[in-house]
């Protein structure tokens, strides 16, 4: 069962009225207001265009609001260089081309560049390098030069770029974009691996309805540049009239449910996240009427 | 070689190299090549083959540079030619003083790749700008270094991208096609690689750039054995070298 969402806790990054316009005049983001929750995974849903990119910049300083302001952890985000600093200690992004991200040539050294940074002492880096390495499950890969990685390897290291930066918040943009099926469960695995043995907090973006139905904690629907929707992935995904006006798709997973359940095939009320709950449920059934 | 310090490769590359360049006979430039070859194949396990096909790249600006210093030519007739030819009042041709000079050349530039393909195919770029930083080369030059390396391959993927998807769509078809072809891959390389330029500066930023690219270096051991041995090998190079040229 899903677990869920309780808002009270102090959210860790909040973003009041802002509004962005890029250089050529592009409204990227329209006074878009909104409180993540600590510790959670919360996905951002939108199409291509929509301002996802946009959006993460500001959350660790890149960019700065044209009007509105963003917090974090409580306080209002500063310009000046130190805080800057600090703010990317706690929130880390991955980027979504790893091509852009890499530089160094070889594995270590690159995921070395974080923490360096960070100045910690030449034992801590190497330990978290080591430890990253490992989380990502790129311990094999550590003296290949990155240019000669495969996309889905360049992708993990980019992750583990991050990782060994320790940060409170960890935002992946489109993280399972052009990866194959395997490498992108093995993806949000880690995520949530990640998120339950260190409670961080996972930010990512999506325009995969069935990626955020079944690993989000709590969703945002964007779109050109505005909040359309929050709210749990059961709240928005069982609601018709939203998903229209949002022009996007039931996950299959809904769809067989609701079938399954109309036909009175599935035990439980409770919608499932993932596929196995989906089998569980039928297969209850099934027990339930062999019973009888 | 990987598990050698990587300046004692540097240090051992560049001595061999200076001893090449000033002793400047033959045979010394001939010993500095089998040397550094049976080095890379030996003990690198570098394939043979392939490291002669590495030596075969820089022949076609070694056989160019070293033929106009072969040929010499004079107003008169009077040169010792070993071979050559009237051309209106001049006399070209290959003289013996000539064809030594070119000789010695040619090796000895031969020599000089040879060192350098030894530490480039036995060190990865990463511990050569450790060794760089190390001599207290200013950190920008170095950090350019790393950039541009990153950038080389960055920016043969992109062409290759770009070519392959313009060939796929018959854009080197014709000839006219291609020149048109052959300027919009350049053109668009420029922007693209402008924009990743970017891309990197922003995701630098993200993790705390500060204006220095500070990464961890591996800690090598220095090894006296191996100290030892490349001392020693430069001792017989240089021992044979001067003997040669005495
Ligand atoms: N560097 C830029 N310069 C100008 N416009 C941009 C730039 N980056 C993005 N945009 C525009 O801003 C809008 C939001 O883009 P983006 O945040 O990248 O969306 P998403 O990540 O959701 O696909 C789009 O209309 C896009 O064309
Ligand atoms: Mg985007």
């Amino acid at each position: 069962m899903r677990w869920y969402v309780q808002l009270k806790s102090k959210p860790i990054l909040e973003a009041r009225e802002i509004s962005f316009s890029y250089a050529d005049g592009t409204q990227a983001l329209d006074k878009i207001s909104l409180s993540i929750p600590r510790g959670k995974k919360t996905a951002f849903l939108g199409p291509n265009g929509a301002g996802k990119t946009t959006l993460f910049l500001h959350f660790n300083g890149i960019l700065k609001p044209n009007r509105g302001k963003v917090c974090y952890d409580g306080r209002e985000v500063r310009y000046n260089h130190t805080s800057l600093l600090n703010l990317r200690k706690n929130v880390g992004i991955v980027f979504q081309d790893p091509e852009t991200q890499l530089f160094s040539s070889s594995v270590w050294q690159e995921i070395s560049f974080g923490p360096v940074n960070l100045g910690l002492p030449k034992e801590k880096v190497w330990e978290r390098v080591n430890q990253a390495m490992a989380e990502a499950g790129i311990t094999d890969l550590r003296d290949k030069p990155t240019h000669f990685l495969s996309y889905g390897q360049k992708k993990r290291v980019a992750i583990a770029d991050i990782l060994a930066m320790k940060p409170k918040v960890l935002i992946c943009d489109e993280p399972t974009a052009w990866l194959d099926v395997k490498c992108a469960a093995q993806t949000m695995e880690l995520f949530d691996l990640i998120n339950h043995t260190t409670g961080v907090t996972i930010i990512f973006s999506t325009h995969d309805v069935d990626l955020a139905y079944s690993w989000a904690d709590y969703i945002f629907l964007i779109k050109n540049g505005k909040i359309i929707a929050e709210g749990i992935p059961e709240h928005i995904f069982y609601n018709q009239r939203l998903l229209a006006e949002a022009e996007l798709d039931r996950p299959w997973l809904v769809d067989i449910y609701e079938e399954l359940k109309r036909k009175g095939w599935v035990a439980s009320n409770v919608p499932p996240s993932t596929k196995q709950e989906l089998l569980e449920q039928i297969r209850e059934k099934n027990v339930m009427v062999t019973n009888d | 070689m990987r598990h050698i310090h990587p300046a004692e490769k540097f240090a051992f590359a560049l001595t061999t190299m200076i001893i090449c360049l000033a002793l400047s006979t033959s045979i010394t430039s001939l010993l500095v090549i089998l040397l550094m070859a049976g080095l890379v194949i030996i003990a690198g396990r570098i394939p043979a083959l392939f490291y002669l096909k590495l030596m075969f790249l820089p022949m076609f600006f070694l056989v160019v540079g070293v033929l106009t210093v072969a040929f010499s030519f004079s107003p008169k007739d009077t040169y010792p030619f070993l071979w050559g030819f009237k051309l209106g009042g001049y006399a070209l041709g290959v003289t013996a003083a000539g064809l030594a000079t070119a000789r010695e050349l040619f090796l000895k530039s031969l020599g000089a790749v040879s060192c350098l393909y030894f530490l480039s195919l036995t060190t990865p770029m990463v511990e050569i700008l450790a060794v760089l930083r190390n001599l207290k080369l200013p950190s920008l030059f170095i950090e350019l270094m790393t950039l541009i390396y990153r950038f080389i391959f960055i920016l043969l993927e992109t062409t290759e991208k770009i070519f392959i998807s313009q060939s796929s769509r018959w854009g080197y078809a014709t000839v006219k096609t291609s020149y048109f072809s052959l300027g919009q891959l350049g053109a668009n390389l420029l922007t693209k690689s402008y924009y990743h330029s970017q891309m990197l500066f922003t995701t630098l930023l993200a993790r705390c750039y500060q204006g220095n690219i500070n990464v961890l270096e591996k800690p090598y051991p220095l090894s006296g054995k191996s100290i030892a041995m490349f001392t020693v090998a430069e001792l017989i190079l240089l021992a044979l070298g001067l003997w040669f040229k005495a």
